[in-house]
């Protein structure tokens, strides 16, 4: 099915909690007031949109809550616990982990020991870009720990799921992010953002994926008076996306703040984007041949590939 | 060393250009480098380091191509003669000490508004590089076309007087050069006139194309159709079709093209290198900021840190239809439709280069219709002489370079 908008996410206060790729650099309070949120709420029902809020670290004022509570909604930073570091033991069954590259190498065994205890395990990387070539040896030993636990589970009747890997047994197309396409953000200001990377840029005066500083730095798409006005909104669809509209490696982000910082076009991967996701990718088919060895359904083979990037071997599309 | 022609791979060659000076004794109306200047000189040391940056990466993917074009562009390019100079000679002397695989396998090519082209300097450049040189002098057609864009900086003095003078000379060297037009909307009246002109002026290819930008007026397209369909006629019926050649006639044009089988992109930005004064590289001179009206650069690179590949990704996996709006996917006669990537960039709505800009369109089909009439007239006039089957063995179709 072509994605279509089906969520809200609302940040709730400058500070609230970075819950994917993009690190929220924001330290000072700003809380959504609470007409926006209302404004917020009333263009989710109209739009029938599920409602996504995501929570700074502390309390909100109470009157916050009867509003709040008005909606079917998830709470990302409560309903989902967001961790920036490895913890020993959860008490949560939906966990978002942002991680290093190398502090998710060097917390591989950590991680593993979490897995009896969740349903779902999240991991976000928060320096893509800084992925070394060097690095695919040790990231891919890492996923086989990862794996390993995993299969152990299953034959013992657990199933928890790891978005890097388990993600791609299930599924049969690109299931992206979707900013823009499937989600939007609205931020405290009352805009729109394509998503709370892109709100976190334009405060810290970053117009655009340059990096350069300048006067307008807006990355608004319109605003809860006026609605919704993503220019050239075809380049966020996958269709519209050379590199990713032939992949295969299903589960990746395709994150377009990611897109625009390394390669300067919303709808065009980085090398490090393609190769972690294929690392993922080809993680996700040892794991399916293991668990088809134990005697599991896993959905359609992977197949075997011979690239990282589906940019190197372009000529042959 | 080798003639060219033996030593020439045709249609294999890198294109790496020196932007060497933003710099020009014009100031032409029409001129999309809207941020030309006289400080952004290159010197000596930047031209050495991209040099030594480009050899010493000789077996990366960008500069694995047979052949190269240094290429060298201003401003006006000859207005750095000694430094030109110097750098081709460096250029020769490295290829033959690292036994480069370019090593006579190389051209230098300049596009020069033709003002100093025989001042001694640049006169015994060329004597020294003959053999691997191509030089274009840009004409636009009569005195009062040229004039009308062509002026002096600071004045509104016509250069067509010390640029003609200069014809003679240049087609002695290089008799198969072909020049290039740019037609921008006051210009239209013109075209007929100037390019017979161009012809009996001596020069037989007449490359010759409207500007991108987005500055036609309403009843350009028509205008514009009138005066093809008139230089058509004179063609025709002077007979010029045997000799001579303007590129708005060709027969590739005008026809639907496929996403399936046609999707190639138009424009080879991404594919070239450009190298400012700076040191730093772009994927093709209009992605200097120069050259930019709204957008930033787009730098993929400098002498120092070398080419960031993601900033070239977007370039090389661009193709037709992902840039193209549905109107001109579904276009009847969008075979031949140009663009210019760096307009596309410049006019995007985002900062994308998968947007196309479309200021051309009604242009396009105007000169589709009259490039329709010209074939017929001309197929139906050689069949009545029984002279097609002649005509097209010494015409063996090819299809437009691609920018």
């Amino acid at each position: 099915m072509k994605p279509y908008l089906q969520y809200l996410v609302i940040l709730l206060d400058d500070t609230s909690v970075a819950y994917c790729h993009a690190n929220n650099p924001l330290t000072e309070r700003n809380l959504m007031p609470i007409e926006t949120l209302k404004k917020a709420i009333l263009f989710g029902m109209k739009q029938n949109l599920m409602i996504q809020y995501v929570y700074p670290d502390y309390e909100l004022p109470a009157e916050y809550s009867e509003v709040i509570e008005s909606i079917d909604h998830i709470k990302i930073g409560k309903d989902v616990q967001v961790l920036n570091e490895v913890p020993k033991a959860v008490t949560t069954d939906n966990l978002v982990l942002r991680l290093t590259i190398a502090n998710f190498i060097a917390h591989q065994y950590d991680i593993a020991a979490l897995l009896p205890q969740v349903k779902r395990l999240n991991i976000c990387l928060t320096d893509i870009e800084s992925f070394a070539d060097a690095q695919q040896e040790d990231y891919k030993k890492a996923l086989a720990t990862l794996n390993a636990v995993l299969v152990n589970l299953y034959k013992s009747q657990q199933q928890p799921q790891v978005n890097i890997l388990t993600d791609r047994l299930t599924l049969t197309e690109m299931h992206n992010c979707e900013a823009g396409i499937g989600n939007i953000t609205v931020a405290p200001n009352g805009k729109f953002y394509l998503c709370p990377a892109f709100y976190y840029d334009e405060k810290m005066g970053i117009s655009n994926r340059m990096n350069h500083k300048t006067k307008d730095a807006s990355r608004s798409i319109g605003d809860l008076d006026n609605g919704l006005d993503i220019p050239n909104k075809q380049l966020l669809q996958l269709d519209h996306a050379p590199l990713c509209r032939i992949c295969d490696a299903y589960h990746c982000n395709r994150c377009i703040w990611q897109n625009d910082r390394l390669t300067w076009d919303a709808n065009t991967p980085s090398h490090q984007q393609c190769v972690i996701a294929h690392l993922e990718r080809n993680a996700a088919r040892d794991l399916q041949q293991q668990l088809k060895v134990a005697g599991f359904q896993t959905g359609e083979d992977i197949k075997e590939i011979t690239y990282l990037d589906p940019f190197d071997v372009k000529e042959t599309w | 060393m080798e003639p060219l022609s033996q030593t020439w791979k045709e249609g294999l060659a890198e294109n790496i250009t020196f932007i060497v000076t933003k710099d020009c004794q014009l100031a032409c109306k029409y001129c999309y480098l809207v941020g030309k200047n006289e400080k952004e000189r290159m010197s000596w040391e930047v031209a050495k380091a991209a040099i030594d940056f480009v050899l010493e990466h000789e077996y990366d993917p960008i500069f694995a191509q047979e052949s190269v074009i240094w290429d060298f562009i201003g401003g006006e390019p000859f207005l750095e003669i000694d430094l030109i100079d110097q750098i081709c000679d460096y250029i020769k002397s490295e290829l033959f000490r690292r036994n480069h695989h370019w090593f006579n396998s190389y051209r230098f090519n300049f596009s020069t508004n033709g003002i100093n082209y025989d001042t001694k300097k640049v006169q015994d450049f060329i004597k020294k590089n003959k053999s691997h040189l191509s030089v274009g002098i840009t004409i636009d057609g009569t005195k009062r076309k040229h004039d009308l864009n062509r002026v002096y900086k600071g004045s509104e003095k016509g250069s067509y007087d010390d640029v003609v003078r200069n014809i003679p000379l240049w087609l002695s060297q290089f008799p198969n050069e072909s020049t290039k037009v740019t037609i921008s909307s006051a210009d239209i009246p013109y075209i007929c006139e100037s390019v017979l002109h161009l012809f009996e002026l001596g020069i037989h290819a007449v490359h010759i194309n409207c500007v991108f930008e987005n500055v036609w007026k309403e009843g350009d397209d028509s205008l514009f159709e009138k005066q093809l369909m008139k230089l058509a006629d004179e063609i025709i019926s002077k007979n010029l079709y045997n000799e001579s050649e303007c590129s708005f006639f060709t027969e590739f044009l005008g026809k639907p093209l496929l996403c399936t089988e046609q999707n190639q992109n138009w424009c080879g930005a991404g594919k070239m290198l450009s190298i400012d004064a700076a040191g730093n590289f772009y994927p093709c001179t209009r992605f200097a900021q120069y050259s930019l009206r709204d957008k930033e650069a787009w730098i993929i690179g400098n002498i120092h840190e070398g080419i960031d590949n993601n900033k070239l990704r977007p370039f090389l996996t661009l193709d037709r239809c992902t840039q193209s709006n549905p109107e001109c996917v579904d276009c009847e006669v969008a075979e031949g439709c140009a663009w210019c990537q760096g307009e596309n960039y410049d006019a995007a709505k985002t900062h994308t280069v998968f947007q196309r800009a479309t200021a051309i369109c009604k242009m396009h089909k105007a000169r589709v219709r009259a490039n329709n009439y010209y074939w017929n007239k001309l197929y139906r006039k050689l069949e009545m002489e029984g002279k097609r089957e002649e005509f097209e063995k010494s015409h063996p179709n090819v299809k437009p370079e691609i920018c």
